[in-house]
């Protein structure tokens, strides 16, 4: 019983509540310190970089989360992007950009809610706004 | 501090805070912390060390050191900024450009630009002037060789200067007849 909440108590507090969008989202590719992928993802799911090296142009039908101290040089889009690491590369975010305190992003943002935290580096053009719904290919 | 029904439309300057909670239209200069309330409505260029918005700013944006844009702030324009926090919930739309040059940039070009134009400005008037004086004389006096020889030597360390009364003025020749005495008289004939 001890255990049980302990476990309870303890994933809420790591992944800061967002534990439900992750595993409701179902399938979720994570890129470790070892992993690598170069080139054009479309993906239903949700994506994690985390440390892993990653290139191209990703398309997530879930989220984007770029780790900390991991760079990226990418096309990203996705509903929502967390970007602890850096980034470069266009980026459109369906509902919201989010960049760590240690984040850095180079190139221009299409988004519709921005949450900056101080520290952060960004260079580039912001566009908010309601979403226009792009195709893929655009 | 402007308060809510306060109203400013112009160019601002001001050493210190600046809080605005009414209308300002123009351009905002501070040294200190520039402050933009709930209710403000700002259609001008801020320049501060510390801004925050917190309600609607359409213009450029240039902070020193940090830019807020909090949940109820609207800010649509170009920043330059050494550090940048927007809250969830702020819109914000416009170029933005980090670190600590790119913010420090424009503020001391803006205070260093007065100086040094006064001081090219004297020389190249005395310059223009001195040439010009025996011009004006010319046609008055009609026997000018006797003044320009002297005025074309003070003037001879300038050609620039020389160009520029033979350009501006037709009547040019006269000044440099001392010099090309016989041309001149051949054209004349």
């Amino acid at each position: 019983m001890e255990t049980q909440e302990a476990i309870a108590e303890s994933t809420p507090m790591e992944t800061d509540g967002q534990s439900d969008s992750k595993r409701g989202g179902q399938n979720r590719l994570v890129l470790g310190p070892n992993d690598s992928l170069e080139g054009k993802l479309t993906y239903g799911g949700s994506m994690t970089v985390d440390g892993g090296h990653a290139e191209g142009e990703f398309r997530v039908g879930g989220n984007i989360e770029i780790g900390n101290g991991t760079v990226v040089k990418a096309l990203l889009e996705a509903s929502n992007v967390t970007i602890k690491g850096e980034v470069e590369g266009k980026l459109t975010a369906r509902d919201k950009l989010t960049l760590g305190k240690q984040a850095k992003l180079n190139g221009d943002v299409q988004v519709r809610r921005l949450q900056i935290e101080d520290g952060a580096s960004l260079n580039g053009y912001v566009r908010m706004g309601e979403f226009e719904q792009q195709a893929p290919g655009s | 501090m402007l308060g809510p029904r306060d109203r400013v439309i112009g160019q601002i300057y001001i050493e210190g805070d600046l809080r605005v909670g009414g209308v300002v239209e123009g351009e905002v200069e501070v040294t200190g912390d520039v402050e933009i309330d709930d209710m403000a409505k700002v259609k001008a260029s801020l320049a501060g060390r510390d801004v925050t918005i917190r309600g609607h700013v359409n213009g450029a944006v240039v902070a020193r050191k940090r830019l807020v844009v909090a949940k109820s702030g609207s800010l649509f324009g170009d920043v330059r900024v050494a550090r940048l926090a927007i809250q969830d919930g702020a819109t914000f739309s416009g170029k933005v450009s980090m670190g600590a040059g790119a913010a420090t940039a424009p503020l001391v070009k803006a205070v260093e630009a007065p100086t040094p134009v006064p001081e090219p400005e004297p020389k190249a008037a005395t310059e223009v002037e001195k040439p010009a004086a025996p011009i004006v004389a010319v046609p008055l006096v009609a026997a000018p060789k006797i003044t320009p020889p002297a005025i074309i030597k003070t003037a001879a360390p300038a050609p620039v200067a020389e160009l520029r009364v033979a350009g501006k003025d037709g009547k040019g020749k006269p000044v440099a007849a001392p010099i090309k005495g016989k041309p001149n008289k051949k054209k004349r004939r």
